[in-house]
């Protein structure tokens, strides 16, 4: 083996990657991007791109852990439910029972923790699939939002103001914190033992397990990883409407789950950037801006978020098989 | 070089002119290949001379970048599998494709299953599939019974059935054996002569040359994409099939030990786990390889797996390095801590991450040496300690970024090798550590282990392959119905002996 | 024998996890259940109130409402009060409506789901000798007319309460003004009387409204399409939303685009959690339908029909304009 030709030889394979990974999403950013500016007046401006960066931490914090979830082959459909709950715990909180605000919050990010542990623990010690031990989540806690605020919107005013208020080069910091989310959970995902693990065990559980490591405490950490950013997103969104609705979050799971295979993550696991997820989001949130500032019809809408979410998935195919051709 | 040997009395079958395929390397390269009706015909070849390349080809799979083929005087050049079964030519995949659930008459005629109005008519199924399971030797077996019932040799030969249920000119069998007890062998052999009689042609594709002398009619050696040769089997030594399979002489395949072995390894009393393994006792040293024999479903893997931790015993101790205090292994994480490690049979779905580098599949469980604070990986150490191992087991590969599904077999196993090593473990269980391998990377995996041994680790490879045992081992225990029956030292026991304590268990009532 | 201990505990652990569950789900379902046989004995009638979903704040206000009506009234009838989870949930609830025709129920007020789907199960109530009237959302008149039924319908015109709220948001806005409207979800009845009601409003004051999507009455999806609308539209001057969730979303969209104060906000419904926004004239006004009594008007009706055993007219119940904190509709 030639070592200079093999060490370049893995820089290009690698390089190739990248392109493949990010290039592809950024293109179809821009293409976005560029059939809205040309259809509408006032698209094409810093106010839009800042209000979507406003709009979005929530769905970028959801996607990174489902992005998690779904490498180690698994899936979570309470995430949406888990936030309603969180939602409530700190709208109760505040509004009923006038706690301080960082205690409203704790409370909230222990009510993403715990359901995470027990999406992570039922699933494990039972061996169940998370897909249903998730959807049994995704009814308790709902369940617990509307027990917690008898089903009423609870107004919690300006008492998480500070939060959405803070502003760093004009962004927000549910956006920055987003951001460091995203890039950390990348940082961990590609040059940690951690991450490591989490593709071996979405790749082959079993070959992992016959090698001496125990996938299991590595599974339940990553439910309760996503656990705990739904808490996050659910704070942001509180702080956002000062109110918590029970209803909140209804139907984020399939949105996190779109935005995450547009960033080209397996549903298979073993395969998945969080990076990429973080693209897909950006896609679906400009998609999302787009057709309601051009006043698109509700039916459009749908149609068109549904056909760019089947190609996004059919370019990813190609993508993939173009990354893995022997140049 | 073709057709020299072809008695002039038996008609050609199938011919192929210049066939050639190009991957990212040319993996067939003009080949001219004759088959006559009625023989048995073996294609030989180290992994990636391209045996299977052909098989595929001929079976309608895959299509050839160039030239042509005749079937019995007819262009042939089938679209896909289904065309090529329809003109009698079919091929049983090298991995089962057993579809689970199904019953043995479902399986045999799956994809053409009589029915009416879209209602299976079992009856009918049943009735057809009776006289091709009397012809394969299944006559004692209910066409309704559920195939995963059955052990995998006889499921191989519902395989073969299904190939028979359609009429069937042209049979290919891609390592038929690998997964078969000798007696089976011997049942498949009987078949295999009887539909020859009959004018039934197979393409017989196998790494054990033993068996090819035994059953071919005539010999075809391939070697990094072209046909060397064809000749009648007879006469054609197993010594020079190798050479020029290989393109050097195999050195002696006995490899002895070195020196004697150390102190006690690793020492099992009583192990069960019911029910495919009842009861097993013996002494592992340091040093030393103790060869597994048995027969399918004699216990082996089952009790390898239970050492490990990986299945959950019943009873029965397991102690560590000459201590008498019991080990506590509840997990594999529990035996690789003690330094133990298991390679497993099925290297694919239980070994290898395939999709990731042969990196990530070497240092999987052990990232400690190049962790940093946070749980970093420091890459470039990383890299270079890999590529020693790489460097050290001669594995060939392009990168050690390089996805590891796209290795041969024997290195494959080699980068598993590489992991437990790197992992620190000196008491390696090896099942079916050559399996797919074939004869140029299964020496040098026999090598390898000696190596191993000589330099103080104690190795336990349970093998279906008898040869290989008394070559490669310095004791061979065997196991017979879930129980360890005996053990045998090299130098006084031979193939005969090993195979009588295999089957003892089954004419033995145990109470 | 221990093995065979261990081997069952874990077998047989779930299982108990199951049976618990079961166990629980039982003794809360045997706690909802009506009146006792004993009971039964007794001449009141009996009168289900079948609502939308459960999960909504406006529907459960209404139950509430009518359960305190009918403690105050336990000698005149007894209440079986159900719901669906969701407002989609269209089978769930023409199973419901067919378990009370079983029951043998005097009456049934029903908030349908669907105003066309539910048309035939009431109709099979009806001519089972059940009076049924028709609350929040009313049948399809083709559908009653194809059907040859006569269903009462009690409740709220939420065209004319749109209007009032559009009217009076008119009176602080000038001639020509852009104007958005969010939609309830597209298929609802009352989501498409409230906009129609906005519309004749705008119209009437020469309003120029630049958009009209649907928010799905959540805040979230309100909240998107409203800061959309605020990039895209500078020139936007209010925003009338179909109800208070999704005014809650445009006023956290507008705050967001540094608009506050600058496009007005109404919404609908009165909820608790607008009243502070109203006070601080975030939200400008907003429709009270009187939540807590819809129900409660429907059941008095039904008892009248019970009475008198004539199918009265439609009857059209009061929608109070709120434009400062009122008080506060739900203890």
């Amino acid at each position: 083996m030639n070592d200079t030709a093999s060490h370049a030889h893995g820089r290009i394979a690698a390089g190739r990657r990248w392109l493949a990974d990010y290039l592809g999403l950024g293109l179809a950013l821009a293409l976005l991007v560029l059939v809205f500016s040309l259809s509408t007046r006032h698209f094409f401006s810093l106010t839009t791109f800042q209000t979507i960066a406003n709009q979005i931490p929530s769905a970028i914090l959801i996607a990174t852990g489902m992005t998690y979830v779904l490498l180690i082959a698994g899936i979570d459909l309470s995430v949406g439910s888990v936030l309603g709950l969180c939602t409530a715990v700190v709208g109760v909180g505040l509004a009923q029972g006038h706690w301080p605000a960082p205690l409203a919050i704790l409370a909230g990010l222990a009510a993403g923790l715990a359901a995470g542990a027990f999406n992570g623990l039922v699933s494990i010690r039972w061996n169940l699939p998370p897909f249903i031990v998730t959807l049994g989540m995704l009814e308790i806690a709902r369940g617990g939002a509307h027990f917690l605020t008898r089903s009423q919107t609870q107004y919690v005013g300006s008492a998480l103001a500070p939060i959405v208020e803070t502003h760093l080069l004009g962004l927000s910091l549910p956006f920055l914190l987003a951001l460091a989310v995203v890039l950390g959970s990348q940082w961990i995902l590609t040059r940690t033992v951690f991450g490591r693990y989490l593709v071996a065990i979405g790749t082959n559980e079993e070959a992992v397990r016959l090698s001496g490591i125990d996938p299991r405490p590595i599974k339940i950490a990553v439910y309760l990883y996503s656990g705990l950013l739904v808490a996050l997103a659910a704070v942001i969104d509180t702080a956002r409407f000062e109110s918590a609705n029970p209803n909140a979050g209804s139907g984020f799971e399939l949105q996190a789950i779109a935005a995450v295979v547009i960033g080209g993550t397996s549903l298979m696991g073993g395969r998945g950037s969080v990076v990429s997820s973080f693209f897909g989001v950006l896609i679906i949130a400009v998609l999302n801006t787009g057709l309601a500032a051009v006043g698109a019809r509700d039916e459009t809408k749908r149609l068109v978020t549904g056909l760019v979410i089947v190609a996004a998935v059919i370019v990813d195919q190609y993508r993939h098989r173009w990354s893995q051709t022997k140049p | 070089m073709p057709g020299m040997t072809r008695p002039a009395d038996t008609p050609l079958l199938l011919r192929t002119a210049g066939l050639t395929k190009d991957y990212a390397t040319r993996v067939l390269d003009s080949v001219d290949l004759e088959i006559l009706e009625g023989e048995v015909h073996a294609l030989v070849g180290e992994n990636g001379a391209g045996k299977s390349t052909l098989a595929r080809i001929l079976a309608g799979l895959i299509r050839p970048d160039a030239g042509h083929i005749e079937l019995a005087g007819e262009p042939y050049a089938p679209s896909g599998k289904r065309q090529a079964e329809a003109q009698g030519v079919r091929m049983v995949m090298q991995e089962l494709n057993v579809i689970g659930r199904l019953t043995v008459a479902e399986s045999i005629f799956f994809g053409h299953l009589p029915h009416r109005w879209g209602a299976i008519d079992y009856p009918g199924l049943h009735r057809a599939a009776r006289p091709l399971m009397d012809q394969v030797g299944l006559s004692d077996v209910a066409p309704d019974r559920p195939l995963e019932t059955l052990g995998v040799g006889r499921q191989q030969m519902v395989e073969i059935a299904a190939a028979l249920s359609r009429q069937c000119r042209l049979l290919i069998l891609d390592e038929p054996t690998a997964a078969l007890t000798a007696p089976e062998i011997e049942r498949l052999f009987d078949q295999i002569r009887r539909l020859g009689q009959q004018g039934v042609s197979f393409l017989y594709i196998s790494h054990r040359m033993e068996e090819i002398q035994r059953i071919s009619d005539r010999i075809s050696v391939l070697r990094d994409g072209r046909l060397l040769t064809t000749r009648g089997a007879a006469g054609f030594g197993l010594d020079e099939v190798v050479r020029l399979m290989v393109g050097r002489p195999l050195e002696e395949t006995r490899l002895a030990a070195s020196r004697p072995p150390n102190g006690p390894a690793l020492r099992v009393d009583g192990l069960a786990a019911p029910p495919a393994l009842r009861h097993a006792s013996f002494e592992l040293r340091f040093g030393e390889i103790l060869g597994l024999a048995g027969l399918m479903g004699a216990g082996r893997t089952e009790m390898l797996r239970a050492i490990f931790g990986a299945d959950r015993r019943a009873a029965g101790r397991i102690c560590l390095r000459g201590s008498s205090a019991p080990a506590r292994i509840d997990h594999p994480r529990d035996a690789v801590r003690q330094g133990i490690a298991l390679l497993t049979e099925d290297r694919k779905a239980q070994g290898l991450l395939l999709p990731l580098s042969v990196l990530a599949n070497v240092t999987l469980n052990h990232l400690r040496p190049f962790c940093r604070a946070g749980g970093r990986i420091q890459a470039a150490a990383e890299r270079r300690a890999v590529e020693q191992w790489l460097d050290q087991l001669g594995v060939r590969c392009r990168s050690p970024l390089q996805p590891v599904a796209e290795l041969s077999g024997g290195n494959q196993q080699k980068v598993l090798m590489a992991r437990w090593l790197h992992r620190n473990c000196d008491i390696l269980l090896l099942d079916e550590p050559t399996r797919g391998i074939d004869v140029g990377a299964r020496f040098e995996i026999h090598r390898l282990l000696r190596q191993g041994a000589d330099q103080g680790r104690a190795i336990l490879m349970a093998s279906s392959d008898l040869r290989e045992l008394l070559g490669v081992c310095d004791r061979i225990g065997v196991m017979s119905a879930g129980r360890w029956v005996a053990t045998f030292d090299r130098n006084t026991c031979s193939q005969d002996d090993l195979l009588h304590a295999a089957l003892s268990g089954y004419t033995r009532t145990h109470p | 024998m221990t093995i065979r201990i261990s081997g069952l505990g874990g077998a047989s652990l779930p299982r108990l996890a199951g049976g618990a569950i079961l166990a629980a789900v039982w003794i809360l379902a045997s706690g909802c259940q009506p009146a006792g046989p004993s009971e039964r004995a007794e001449p009141k009638p009996r009168v289900a109130l079948i609502m939308k979903s459960l999960a909504n704040e406006f529907f459960l206000t209404m139950e509430n409402g009518a359960r305190a009506h009918q403690r105050a009234h336990a000698d005149q009838y007894d209440l079986l009060a159900n719901g669906i989870k969701d407002e989609l949930d269209v089978s769930k609830q023409i199973d419901l409506v067919e378990q009370m025709i079983a029951q043998k129920v005097d009456a049934i007020v029903i908030a349908p789901a669907d105003s066309k789907a539910l048309v035939a199960v009431a109709k099979k109530a009806q001519d089972a000798g059940i009076a049924v009237v028709n609350i929040d959302n009313q049948f399809d008149a083709q559908v009653l007319a194809d059907k040859q039924a006569r269903i009462p319908f009690v409740g709220p015109d939420n065209r004319k309460g749109a209007r009032r709220v559009g009217e009076h948001l008119a009176k602080h806005l000038r001639s020509g003004d852009a104007v958005a409207i969010l939609e309830g979800a597209p298929n609802a009845f009352n989501g498409i009387q409230r906009r129609l009601g906005f519309e004749d409003a705008m119209k009437a004051a020469g309003m120029n409204i630049i958009s009209s999507q649907s928010g799905y009455w959540e805040t979230d999806k309100a909240n998107q399409v409203v800061a959309a609308l605020a990039g895209e539209h500078p020139e936007l001057k209010a925003v009338l939303c179909a109800n208070d969730s999704m005014a809650l979303g445009a006023v956290a969209a507008l705050r967001a685009a540094g608009k506050a104060g600058q496009v007005r906000v109404v919404g609908y419904d009165n909820i608790s959690a607008v009243q502070n926004l109203l006070r601080e004239g975030r939200i400008l006004a907003t429709a009270d339908q009187h939540a807590d009594q819809l129900a409660v008007f429907g059941i008095e009706y039904a008892l009248e029909m019970l009475r008198t055993r004539g199918t009265p007219a439609d009857r059209e119940t009061p929608v109070d304009l709120v434009t400062a904190p009122g008080p506060s509709p739900q203890p």
